[in-house]
């Protein structure tokens, strides 16, 4: 369980990106976190992960307090960041550092031949395609068995047919342990693929606008008329949070501090 | 296509390698060669008398002379020696307070000013004091080229440790690494590509400074053969000790990169031969 308890947060340059962010998620929940261009979608996922501190709230994960980087959350950026100086399969086994060597070896090569890279073991990262290096940064996030998986536009750097292709290849992992996901990003068509809920986000400062929840069954047609309709009421809900700048039918609770700082 | 072509022109390339080990050092070996030859011809026809430039046969019997009499031996181990003493400490002093300037800014801010006002300072100006505080013996030279080692090691590790990725270093702390893991597992692998580079030139600043500190007054060393041939006349063992000196940085430059390119062989880089 991943509780998501008023998360604000203000930049020491007085820009105020997060506002009032409260979610709860339960285990084996996917939600996808959509929104224009610097409507905090990023800060958020970094407050969640304990990279970054909130100004306000708080991150509970199964009711304890995330602080600081957690055992139990894992994350994948944009960037596949790979250790250059690590083979593929040292890569994989960066986060199984205090487990034996010969337990680490085992889980890595099973973790990559879960991933389908089992021949690009002793590659190095350089050897990589973008699609090859976000799937072995998969995996290396995965084979400590986190409960809460961020993904911060995953996806985003790679062409058409290898995202729909990893994003498959992301739901077929995920069914191993179902781990939470929490995935932001750009791509309508990405969150209706993946997602049970879909939070369209509104800029400045950034705060929930709708949430869309879906029961598409899986595994998703993406031609078919139901993916297309979930698909519409995003597009619709971010149109609209984007035509009118954060004003009068708030619905949200609102900091007046916040409000105060971006009038 | 690209199919086709691909096994084709690795096995091309391949070829061009294997070629390429044997043609390249002949290339670089070239131009010394025939600047070698021509001048030996020009004493030999006696266009030219060669007593101040000593034609290579010349050099050679110098070094020969010097070898038999054991006397090369000697004064090569004294200056091999002396750098490698200087380089040891001028590279662990560079490393420790660079790593520690450019991982802690307070540490920085600190110190770092005064050692670039030091650094200002030509090192050699130090010869009189070194010699007034030391002594006139080994330690005077020894703490002159662990000066001259430690200003590019110094410099390059702060560099490299304050270029680190954030984003490497953001998925060090996303696995909960420690302080300690931080550095060993990041923070050094990460820096090592150009600690290498600053170690090379801190290498190159030692033979530099190895003849500076001989030259303030030793009995043995390729600096003091270098005085000797001078206060003697004897040109050819001036340029036998030159060789020497030339052939000896080389060959310990080609060490520091062997011992440490298995370490960079993850180095993406643009043009992977060798320098």
């Amino acid at each position: 369980m991943l509780e998501i308890q008023g998360i604000g947060k203000t930049y020491p340059n007085g820009v105020r990106a997060l506002d009032g962010i409260t979610l709860d998620v339960k285990p084996g929940e996917i939600v996808a976190i959509v929104g224009g261009s610097g409507c905090g979608k990023s800060t958020l996922l970094r407050a969640i992960s304990g990279l970054d501190t909130p100004s306000q709230g708080r991150v509970l994960i199964d009711g304890e307090q995330v602080t600081q980087p957690h055992e139990k959350i894992g994350m994948i950026f944009q960037e596949p960041r790979l250790l250059p100086w690590l083979t593929v399969a040292d890569n994989v086994g960066f986060g199984l550092e205090h487990r034996p060597r010969r337990e680490r070896d085992r889980l890595a090569a099973a973790a990559l031949v879960r991933v389908g890279l089992a021949d690009k073991a002793k590659a190095w990262p350089r050897e990589l395609s973008g699609g090859q290096a976000q799937r072995v940064a998969i995996a290396r996030a995965l084979v400590p068995q986190p409960e809460v998986l961020l993904l911060d536009e995953p996806f985003s750097a790679l062409d058409a047919f290898t995202r729909a292709d990893l994003q498959d290849h992301l739901l077929d992992l995920w069914a191993d342990l179902r781990p939470i996901l929490i995935l932001v990003t750009h791509d309508v068509d990405e969150a209706v693929v993946l997602a049970d809920r879909i939070m369209v986000m509104r800029p400045q400062p950034g705060r929930i606008y709708e949430e869309i929840a879906s029961d598409l069954p899986r595994p998703r047609d993406r031609q078919s008329a139901a993916f297309d309709f979930v698909k519409r009421r995003v597009l619709a809900a971010l149109d609209r949070s984007l035509a009118k700048p954060a004003t009068v039918d708030d619905t949200q609770t609102t900091s007046s501090e916040g409000a105060a700082l971006w009038w | 296509m690209t199919a086709t072509a691909g096994p084709a022109t690795a096995e091309q390339k391949h070829r061009k390698l294997a070629l390429g080990r044997f043609t390249r050092p002949a290339l670089g070996i070239l131009l010394p060669l025939a600047l070698a030859a021509g001048w030996e011809a020009v004493v030999h026809f006696h266009l030219a008398n060669g007593r101040l430039v000593p034609p290579p046969s010349v050099v050679y019997a110098t070094f020969a002379e010097l070898a038999d009499a054991g006397e090369l031996q000697r004064h090569t181990l004294a200056t091999l020696a002396r750098v490698a003493a200087g380089f040891g400490f001028g590279v662990v002093a560079g490393t420790l307070l660079g790593a520690l300037a450019g991982y802690s800014t307070l540490a920085r801010r600190l110190f770092d000013p005064s050692l670039q006002g030091l650094r200002a300072v030509p090192s050699i100006a130090w010869i009189p004091l070194f010699i007034l505080w030391l002594g006139i013996f080994e330690t005077s030279k020894v703490v002159l080229i662990a000066v001259g080692v430690f200003f590019p090691v110094y410099l390059g590790v702060v560099g490299a440790v304050r270029s680190v990725d954030r984003k490497i270093v953001e998925v060090g702390r996303l696995f909960r690494l420690s302080g300690v893991g931080m550095v060993r597992r990041i923070l050094l692998p990460a820096v090592l590509p150009t600690y290498v580079i600053a170690l090379r030139s801190g290498l190159g600043l030692g033979w530099m400074f190895v003849i500076a500190a001989e030259f303030m007054g030793a009995s043995e060393g390729l600096g003091f053969l270098l005085i000797d041939g001078q206060q003697l006349g004897k040109p050819a063992e001036i340029v036998a000790a030159i060789v020497a000196f030339a052939v000896l940085g080389k060959i310990t430059d080609w060490i520091l990169v062997g011992v440490t390119t298995p370490f960079l062989r993850w180095e993406d880089r643009a043009r992977s031969e060798e320098s």
